[in-house]
């Protein structure tokens, strides 16, 4: 068996990743499994997407707890302890990040215990499909290289399998073809082992639940207000900036921000809650003095 | 000289976006789309309501802004079903009227009742009781937000969905080129048809005819309906920076009338002074992009533009 | 009508009901009206327009809108009653399993009728079974004093402050709900003091008390939290329940259990029976008791929870019972069989025969010779196939209305 965990963002195509990787190993010949898991969350939010290989039939399902290989689409997820990119990874796994840092300016920075594979797949993104976070064609190219197991062939077909099912034409499908080439012969190879593991067959710790009060028995909330205890910065991949040299109080970004993130202070200019801020950049678009700048979140530690 | 009460009133109206409750009362943090155009009309709507209110939610989109143990309100929240949430809040009403009148639960124990629900619960299996209810003359304010499909599980047909819209449900074929080829409910006939005291459209591009409308139903009695346009970046296909852009442009073809119903009459409040192409609207969403590519439709564009024409028609001046 | 003290006066199983909510001093009634349902809520609002009910009486536009207008004013402070049965309690089910889940206090009727395909009139319990699973409590009932009793017990349980669920009293349609029958309508203040006014032992909607109730979880552990918790106050309802019931009878002289157990204790025969038909049954024991045949007969009541020990208890060492479903579970028999047998299995001292009987579909009368016809087949060794109470007369007045409907067609066809 080898398991496959991929994380980006709602809207990133991390599901379509998954699901060209289960196609292009099942047209390789092996038993594959995929599926996304969905949460509660929406566009923006952290997701993640899973896939089994195996010469036998796969006799697992739901999450995957210790990836083999984990594919990471938006690195500014590794910051997030509640996306838990790494959870289940040690030194043997295979860590992919697209980034532009080195992998070993990404080991340091976020602490990883091996040497992660780094390529930055949104730059070749923008280059064949303009669009620098639509990651389903490369992330699944990225994956099919690192197993070692996928030739290129069965991943181009996959590839046409499942991008034709959507909407888009036959030049973006093309253009989506010559994206997976070029990251496959960049990204690097690596024979990994099946491994037809076994972890944990020992019992779980099952509890008896006692009887509680009514109160304490059906899901009710007393803590008002509580919501914001959610950090949704982690959603953000760009960050507003408000240059308060050119900021003239005007409160339209605060007037405009879906989740109230934006309040205006004591000397009625806007302050921002990066916290929470979504990343929407709804007030970097209708500020009227363009006062507010529009930075790249991962650009920030450099 | 003395003040009239119109005078008063004209005075208490909201005139800026700095007149608004800078309270919110809807904390940040929940698990609703970037750029949701629903929840900043209802972050709008919520400032002016304040905290002494029960929210009755249907099944959708928003049933995600309260997810255990979190909720962002300071006010009450109820999640029903997808056609339950006014039956919920008459019996709320309902409860707290005879606990007033029969066991002497002080007034300022009261609650607000509000009931917020997709266009899919309101247009479609939610409309039989919300029509019941307005005919027992409910006190309550209803909020729908109408994003034109079924949002939450991944944008299906409704009752809502425009004429010419791609959905889940609706895909555009060579046999179907329209996508969905029914036209929008007209869900604001319907509910003024059941002549209730009060009835608006409100957009989260025009916070200050919201928050004015509001700041009206609020002190009025009975059923009082909003529908808000929900520019909704994931189901329509635009940047989530663009949510006030395409409200506005809604607005501006005329194709999302901003306007209100009290005392008999329709008054447009925000009327277009020259209406835009509606192609202006509809080329800037993936929604539509087969009206445009890779032939263009012009046949459909123009059915568009005729309905459009035609409500418009109705109100020359 | 004056109230007076522990009047007995002949009430239909509808009226009975009207009055134990009229006694249980009742707030709210959110209403729709259905057959054989309706003599309940016209009765109440009548009641409610004279002033002898105070609170609000509101015509709702179907079921569904009903239990959510109902569950929503239990969870803001207030007394609540409502009645239905059969296709609309189906209509409402959604909304059934929701409130039950807002662990809120109310009571609602059922009176039970079967339920479409064919669309029918007369009762099986195939309307209320279908909530056997919505964590409700039901009680059953077989006169109408028990409907009138089981209303205000229901209210008790209901707002137990270790219980906090809806409690369901079924009756059924036109053998007991249009039926009139001596009641025993208990004095008002006697009422008040087993059932005071209501007071909600947990928080409920108000401007001072801010909470959002059943928002969405997510996570099956977090998930099966929830339910858990709703199982175990459910079943611990079997304990609140034989609290109740006896300080009733020591208030009011009215002994109730989970179940009855009719000339049971010698019996070699038992019928198993639920609602007003286990009058027949008991009817029957009477006949074949005079006959020198050791008949008994075991009533269901507290369904939901469902008393397995009681029941094992009161079948140990009867050799031979017959489970009388008056339901059916197309492709599975009975509902309320492999229920009794799972109550039994565990025992040693369990039944040697044990059959399954459908009888009552539609309100098809159960008769003396239906129950002959069952200690025959009790006294072979039966399996797990049920036997059906269809005999050759309803065969032959269904063959008359089938030709009469154009049956065969080849006949009609020249």
């Amino acid at each position: 068996m080898l398991r496959i965990r991929l994380h980006g963002r709602g809207g990133q195509g991390i599901k379509t990743a998954s699901q060209i990787l289960g196609t292009a190993a099942h047209l390789a010949g092996y038993q594959a499994q995929d599926f996304p898991l969905y949460g509660a969350e929406r566009r923006g939010a952290p997701i993640a997407a899973y896939a089994r290989f195996s010469k036998n039939i796969v006799l697992e399902r739901g999450p995957i707890a210790q990836p083999d290989i984990v594919l990471i689409g938006d690195e500014t997820l590794l910051s997030d302890p509640m996306a838990a990119v790494t959870q289940g990874t040690d030194a043997s796994t295979l860590i992919f990040i697209n980034s532009r840092h080195t992998s070993h300016d990404l080991k340091q920075h976020y602490q990883l215990e091996s040497l992660p594979v780094q390529l930055d797949i949104s730059e070749l993104c923008q280059k064949y499909i303009q669009k620098p976070m639509i990651l389903s064609t490369a992330l699944a190219a990225v994956g099919a290289r690192l197993m070692g197991r996928i030739d290129l062939h069965h991943l181009l077909q996959a590839i046409r399998e499942e991008l034709g099912q959507g909407r888009l034409g036959p030049e973006k499908i093309a253009a989506n073809l010559k994206l997976a080439e070029e990251v496959f012969q960049k990204a690097p190879s690596f024979d990994l082992e099946f491994s037809e593991s076994d972890a944990g067959f020992s019992a779980s710790r099952l509890v008896t639940l006692e009887r509680r009060p009514p109160v304490d028995s059906a899901p009710l909330i007393f803590a008002t207000g509580n919501m914001a205890l959610r950090k949704t910065g982690n959603w953000r991949t760009h960050r507003p900036v408000i240059n308060y040299e050119e900021c003239n109080g005007c409160a339209i970004c605060y007037a405009r921000c879906p989740e109230g993130d934006i309040r205006m202070d004591t000397n009625d200019k806007p302050v921002i809650d990066y916290d929470h801020c979504k990343g929407c950049l709804i007030c970097a678009t209708e500020c009227p003095k363009h006062a507010i700048e529009i930075l790249r979140e991962v650009e920030s530690w450099n | 000289m003395k003040a009239t009460i119109s005078d008063s009133l004209e005075e208490s109206k909201y005139k800026k976006v700095t007149d608004l409750n800078p309270e919110e009362e809807i904390a940040p943090g929940s698990a609703l789309c970037a750029g949701c155009g629903g929840l900043e009309g209802m972050r709008l709507a919520m400032k002016v309501l304040g905290e002494n209110t029960l929210t009755c939610n249907a099944a959708g989109c928003f049933t995600l802004i309260s997810v255990y143990p979190f909720t962002p309100l300071k006010g009450s929240w109820l999640y029903t079903t997808m056609s339950g949430p006014v039956p919920a809040a008459q019996g709320v009403r309902d409860a707290l009227d005879i606990r007033m009148q029969k066991h002497g639960l002080p007034k300022a124990e009261d609650l607000q009742v509000i009931v917020v629900a997709g266009d899919g619960s309101t247009n479609d299996m939610g409309l039989s009781p919300t029509s019941a209810a307005i005919h027992r003359n409910l006190d309550f304010i209803y909020f729908c937000y109408d994003n034109e499909a079924y949002g939450n599980t991944g944008f299906q047909h409704s009752g809502a969905s425009p004429l010419g819209s791609y959905t889940m449900t609706s895909p555009n074929t060579p046999e179907h080129p329209a996508g969905s080829e029914q036209t929008k409910k007209d869900l604001f006939g319907i509910w003024m048809a059941h002549n209730p005291p009060y009835l608006a459209t409100v957009s989260p591009r025009e916070p200050i005819d919201l928050s004015n409308k509001f700041k009206k139903a609020k002190g009025m009695k009975g059923p009082r309906l909003f529908i808000c346009l929900s520019p909704c970046p994931t189901g329509w296909g635009f940047d989530p920076k663009d949510t006030h852009l395409i409200a506005k442009l809604a607005v501006d073809t005329g194709i999302f009338p901003i306007k209100e119903f009290v005392d008999g009459k329709v008054i447009h409040t925000k009327r277009p002074r020259k209406r835009l192409p509606v192609e202006k609207y509809l080329e800037r969403q993936k929604r539509f992009q087969h009206l445009f590519a890779p032939k263009r439709r012009d046949d459909i564009i123009a059915q568009i533009q005729s309905n459009v024409d035609a409500y418009w028609e109705q109100y020359d001046e | 009508m004056e109230l007076t003290r522990n009047k007995q006066i002949m009430l239909t199983g509808n009226k009975a009901a009207a009055w134990g909510a009229r006694l249980a001093g009742v707030d709210y009634v959110p209403a729709f009206p259905i057959t054989p349902q309706t003599e309940i809520v016209e009765t109440l609002a009548q009641w409610f327009a004279d002033g002898h009910m105070h609170g609000k009486y509101t015509n709702m536009d179907s079921e569904h809108s009903m239990f959510m207008a109902a569950g929503a004013a239990a969870a803001s402070g207030v007394r609540v009653f409502t009645a239905s049965s059969s296709q609309g309690i189906l209509y409402g089910l959604e909304a059934l399993h929701t409130i039950a889940g807002w662990r809120v206090p109310l009571v609602l009727v059922n009176v039970s009728r079967a339920l479409a395909t064919p669309i029918t009139l007369e009762p099986d319990h195939n309307d209320v079974l279908s909530l056997r699973d919505t964590g409700i409590i039901q009680l059953h009932a077989e006169t109408a004093q028990e409907v009138l009793d089981y209303i205000l017990m229901a209210y008790r349980i209901a707002e137990d402050p270790e219980v906090c669920l809806p409690v369901l009293v079924n009756l059924d349609g036109f053998y007991l709900s249009f039926t009139r029958e001596p009641v025993v309508l208990p004095d008002e203040a006697e009422v008040r003091e087993f059932l005071p006014l209501f007071k909600p032992s947990q928080p409920v909607f108000q401007a001072s008390e801010p909470m959002a109730r059943a928002s969405a979880v997510f996570g099956g552990g977090n998930y099966s939290y929830f339910k858990i918790q709703h199982h175990l106050a459910a079943q611990n309802v079997v304990n609140v329940y034989q609290k109740i019931t006896q300080e009733f009878g020591e208030r009011f002289g009215r002994f109730y259990d989970a179940v009855e157990r009719y000339r049971l204790d010698d019996a070699e025969y038992v019928f198993v029976m639920s609602n007003s038909f286990a009058t027949k049954g008991k009817a029957a024991v009477q006949h074949l008791r005079k006959n020198g045949i050791k008949a008994g007969l075991l009533k269901l009541s507290l369904l939901r929870p469902f008393p397995s020990q009681i029941i094992a208890d009161a079948l140990a060492h009867r050799p031979k019972v017959a489970v009388i479903d008056q339901n059916l579970a197309p492709g599975m028999g009975g509902i309320l069989y492999p229920e009794i047998l799972k109550a039994v299995y565990r025992r040693e001292d369990r039944p040697q025969h044990l059959l399954s009987v459908i009888g009552g579909l539609g309100g098809r009368d159960i008769q003396e010779g239906d129950f002959i016809s069952i200690l025959q087949r009790l006294d072979e060794a039966p399996g797990d196939d049920p036997l059906f109470l269809f005999d050759e007369k309803d065969l032959k007045q269904f063959d008359q209305l089938r030709q009469i409907a154009g049956f065969p067609r080849e006949a009609r066809i020249p």
